[in-house]
């Protein structure tokens, strides 16, 4: 309680402490500096030089980022009892204090939540306006989304309730949280820390999943590589994104991931530990691989004061396939960014618990990743395809009954053009997400019809923004073979012109976005950030596009062409 | 209060000094009031609370026993309840103004300022006492150590009547002797190495005095949170969601132990860890630190 108000009295929810937690406790005179003797010597000059340096009063704070300072004395509480974990008698007792210390027990403050220099610098590419955070958080936008609180609460909610199925059958939501668990354990064991970066170069199975769960209930942070990549690509990810764990199979085709890691670790000093999936465990060959039953199996739990994620930390890096060559643009992304986007689409795109959702194309994509993200908030089910083929996704479809499916063109075109859907009953599928350029009017034309009980839904999104634009249940085959719909919960969008001025309705021009959702700058790489952005906070996606009267947004390539820039 | 004694300042201040000692004050001084009112922020300030004070009374009472000193580190955070003496005896010296010589005084209250949080006080009796230099800024986190005193706890009193201020400690005993031969040998003092937070660093200077203190507040808190365990938890329990939570709140293995502390123990409020404290040589081994050594010296 602060002044005798309750904290419901007080107006202070779980999203707000959430929210801004950090940030008050970062402008909080945490830290006190004195140089010399000012007070006793009575220097004046000297006092009022280093006054700013004492840090702000909980008023003060309140004021600059638009709380009361009941609130800010509430929530600033709260943050340093979960940073703090206070009632550490036990640790000073062992610690023997005075002169009884024990210097082999002593453990620095620092370590009991350090960041790595990379993890800060990750941290450190979330920047914010607290105004629009106020307003997101005011809005229902942003909440306490983390992956690990969806999980727990899936498997409390419906512990018996399929959370993955697969060719090999199903895994609960109670099973998933016990492997996870363990995983997650392992992956600490390992060395694995808050904020570090763990890269995975899996297909879409059941690992993939575990390891995502894990890498987030840890608090690190995920980046995707592409199966495809190799070499140079490989290289350019893992060095950029800091990596300090590669999870990948044993083989992908006749290229060996852990093989080429061995050949090239001394051009990533900051990735020690491979973990190999597959039969061939190649420990002898490559010394420091570790086999992935070996990471999920008898490690020592996590310690007991483990500080759980925050809704405002990062958990995925990813990298757009569409980069351009240069410096890479990782797009770092928070819970709040990545879940909130999903949180409020699964009411837009109506999936709830006991659906199942499919994604045709491979995790490391942005939009499966908010298809996985879009199951776990409803306690929906995840359908793994390993990998897309036309009679794979067929078979998946009739096999895995699918009440929502993602997918690009190039995956439903490819099974159109084989006739391969006129054979499959798609009779379970309640939604069909297009997502991906160009697509064809035609092609979600054809589509239609075959859905007995389903509809095609059209989505716009990117790296930087996973779900930014998509037409509505209810919305028609027609409006969705020709735009892209209207924004996402909490999206706004305008037509601008090449000065950044907004254009007419029905006028063309660059699709710019801000939000919740948006990104907020990529990774290490600030004249990417600046170029990105206007000096208004709307992020230029690059596309060229009209608005109709009704405010969907209609695609036409790429802006630059269309510019002539 | 009309009929105020004829009585120089000088005496007035012998008078209420020697009460001050007859109610266990250790230390006791008068602050320049000008000096607080300058380096106090606005709101901060002694006429902010009392329009008409003309001079601040700093008093400072004994801090631990040698007993408590020498007790394991757990059962330190029990035995502090010594400010409560502190701010009866500054109580009682206020009544002794106003009777003795008619002039308005308050006994200042050490509490939370309701708008800035509790890392702000309302007023600092920190810079009253080292004002009235009963009391200097050490390396252990800006606590105020005595030169014969040692560590004391404090409480002020602001009075209508116009005392002669005292100067501040002419030098600072912080660092002692033995800590700067440890500062040259190992780059730490004993408050330094032996702080289990690690919430203290510093520097001193070729002269042995100090040259920067750092003090982490936050990393502070990590022990001494427990000041303020029991309201936490009640606040926890009421803002739990159900009856599983409210559970939990109150009765985590650490709480069920700081309840059980609290039912048998002394009552007292708890503190922070004071290993700075316990390892420094002016808090523990100053001449008059504590009452074995006052007895010893005759005091």
């Amino acid at each position: 309680m602060t002044q005798g108000l309750t904290r419901a009295q007080l107006g202070v929810t779980d999203e707000m402490v959430a929210a801004y937690g950090e940030t008050i406790f970062a402008l909080s005179n945490n830290l006190q500096i004195r140089r010399g003797d000012p007070v006793r010597e009575k220097d004046f000059a000297a006092i009022e030089a280093r006054r700013h340096e004492l840090g702000m009063g909980d008023a003060g704070i309140a004021e600059r980022i638009g709380l009361t300072p009941a609130q800010v004395t509430l929530i600033r509480n709260l943050e340093e009892r979960r940073r703090f974990r206070t009632g550490h008698y036990h640790l000073l007792n062992a610690l023997g204090g005075g002169r009884r210390y024990r210097a082999e027990r002593f453990v620095p403050f620092q370590d009991h939540f350090r960041f790595s220099e990379e993890a800060l610098a990750l941290r450190a590419a979330f920047s914010f306006d607290p105004e629009r955070v106020r307003g997101y958080v005011e809005q229902g936008w942003w909440g306490s989304d983390t992956l690990s609180g969806w999980l727990r609460r899936n498997a409390r909610a419906n512990p018996e309730g399929a959370a993955l199925v697969d060719e090999r059958g199903s895994v609960s939501n109670a099973g998933l949280e016990t492997r996870v668990a363990a995983i997650t354990a392992g992956l600490h064991h390992a060395g694995v820390r808050p904020g570090d970066v763990v890269a995975i170069q899996l297909p879409n199975t059941r690992e993939y999943v575990e390891v995502f769960l894990a890498v987030s209930s840890l608090g690190a942070v995920m980046t995707t590589l592409r199966m495809t990549s190799r070499g140079p690509e490989l290289a350019a990810q893992l060095g950029h994104s800091r990596a300090r764990m590669l999870v990948a199979p044993d083989r992908i085709g006749d290229f060996s991931p852990v093989g080429w890691w061995s050949e090239h670790r001394s051009e990533l000093p900051l990735l020690e530990t491979p973990v190999v999936l597959g039969a061939e465990v190649p420990r002898a060959e490559v010394p420091g691989a570790l086999p992935y039953e070996r990471l999920a199996a008898g490690a020592p739990p996590l310690p007991r004061d483990w500080r759980e994620p925050t809704a405002a930390d990062p958990f995925l890096l990813l990298y757009p396939s569409d980069a351009a060559s240069g410096r890479p643009k990782g797009v770092p992304l928070s819970y709040h960014q990545m879940l909130s986007n999903a949180r409020l689409g699964i009411a837009e795109h109506g999936v709830r618990a006991g659906d199942v959702v499919l994604s045709a194309a491979p995790f490391g994509d942005f939009c499966a990743l908010y298809s996985v993200a879009a199951a776990l908030a409803a306690g929906a089910a995840i359908a793994l395809l390993p990998a897309f083929s036309p009679p794979a996704l067929v078979d998946a479809i009739e096999r895995l009954r699918p009440t929502h499916l993602f997918a690009a063109p190039a995956h439903l075109a490819a099974s159109v053009g084989a006739d391969l859907l006129d054979r499959t009953d798609l009779s379970s599928l309640r939604l069909v997400v297009l997502a991906g350029k160009p697509i064809p009017p035609d092609l979600v034309r054809a589509l239609a019809p075959r859905l007995p009980n389903g509809e095609v839904c059209r989505l716009w999104g990117m790296t930087e923004i996973p779900a930014g634009l998509y037409t509505r249940k209810g919305d028609g085959p027609e409006l969705a073979a020709r735009s892209v719909g209207h924004p996402s919960p909490g999206t706004e969008a305008r037509i601008a012109d090449e000065h950044g001025r907004e254009v007419p309705r029905g006028a063309k021009g660059e699709l710019q976005v801000r939000g919740p959702s948006v990104f907020a700058g990529y990774f290490d790489n600030p004249e990417a950030t600046a170029a990105a952005f206007t000096a208004d906070g709307w992020f230029r996606s690059g596309e060229a596009a009209r608005m109709d009267a009704d405010g969907n947004v209609v695609l036409s390539g790429r802006f630059e062409e269309v510019a002539g820039r | 209060m009309d009929e105020r004694p004829e009585v120089e300042p000088s005496q007035a201040k012998t008078e209420i000094f020697a009460y001050a000692h007859k109610r266990g004050a250790l230390a006791v001084g008068v602050a320049d009031l000008d000096a607080i009112e300058r380096i106090a922020p606005p709101g901060h300030r002694p006429t902010d609370l009392m329009p008409r004070v003309k001079s601040v009374i700093a008093i400072g009472v004994g801090g631990q026993t040698q007993g408590a000193w020498r007790v394991p580190a757990k059962a330190m955070a029990y035995f502090g309840s010594t400010e409560t003496r502190a701010y009866s005896c500054s109580y009682a010296l206020a009544f002794f103004i106003e009777s003795r010589f008619r002039t308005p005084s308050i006994y200042c209250p050490p509490d939370l300022d309701n708008e800035e949080g509790p890392r702000i006080p309302l007023q600092s009796l920190k810079l009253h006492a080292e004002l009235a230099g009963i009391g200097a800024r050490s390396l252990a986190g800006d606590i105020l150590l005595h030169p014969e005193f040692g560590y004391m706890y404090f409480a002020s009193v602001f009075t209508e009547l116009e005392l002669p201020a005292d100067e501040p400690l002419a030098e600072n005993p912080c660092p002692a002797p033995s800590c700067v031969d440890m500062y040259r040998r190992q780059g730490r003092t004993p408050c330094m190495k032996f702080c289990p937070v690690q919430c203290l660093s510093g520097k001193i200077d070729a002269e042995g005095r100090q040259e920067e203190m750092h003090y982490d507040m936050a990393a502070c808190a990590e022990m001494s949170q427990q000041y303020e365990a029991v309201p936490a938890i009640l606040a926890d329990a009421m803002g739990a969601g159900d009856e599983a939570g409210r559970r939990d709140a109150l009765f985590d293995p650490d709480n069920k132990m700081l309840w059980y502390k609290m039912s048998v123990g002394s009552g007292g409020l708890l503190a922070q860890c004071f290993e700075c404290m316990r390892v420094c040589p002016i808090a523990t081994g100053a001449e008059l630190a504590d009452p074995i050594r006052r007895a010893r010296a005759g005091r």
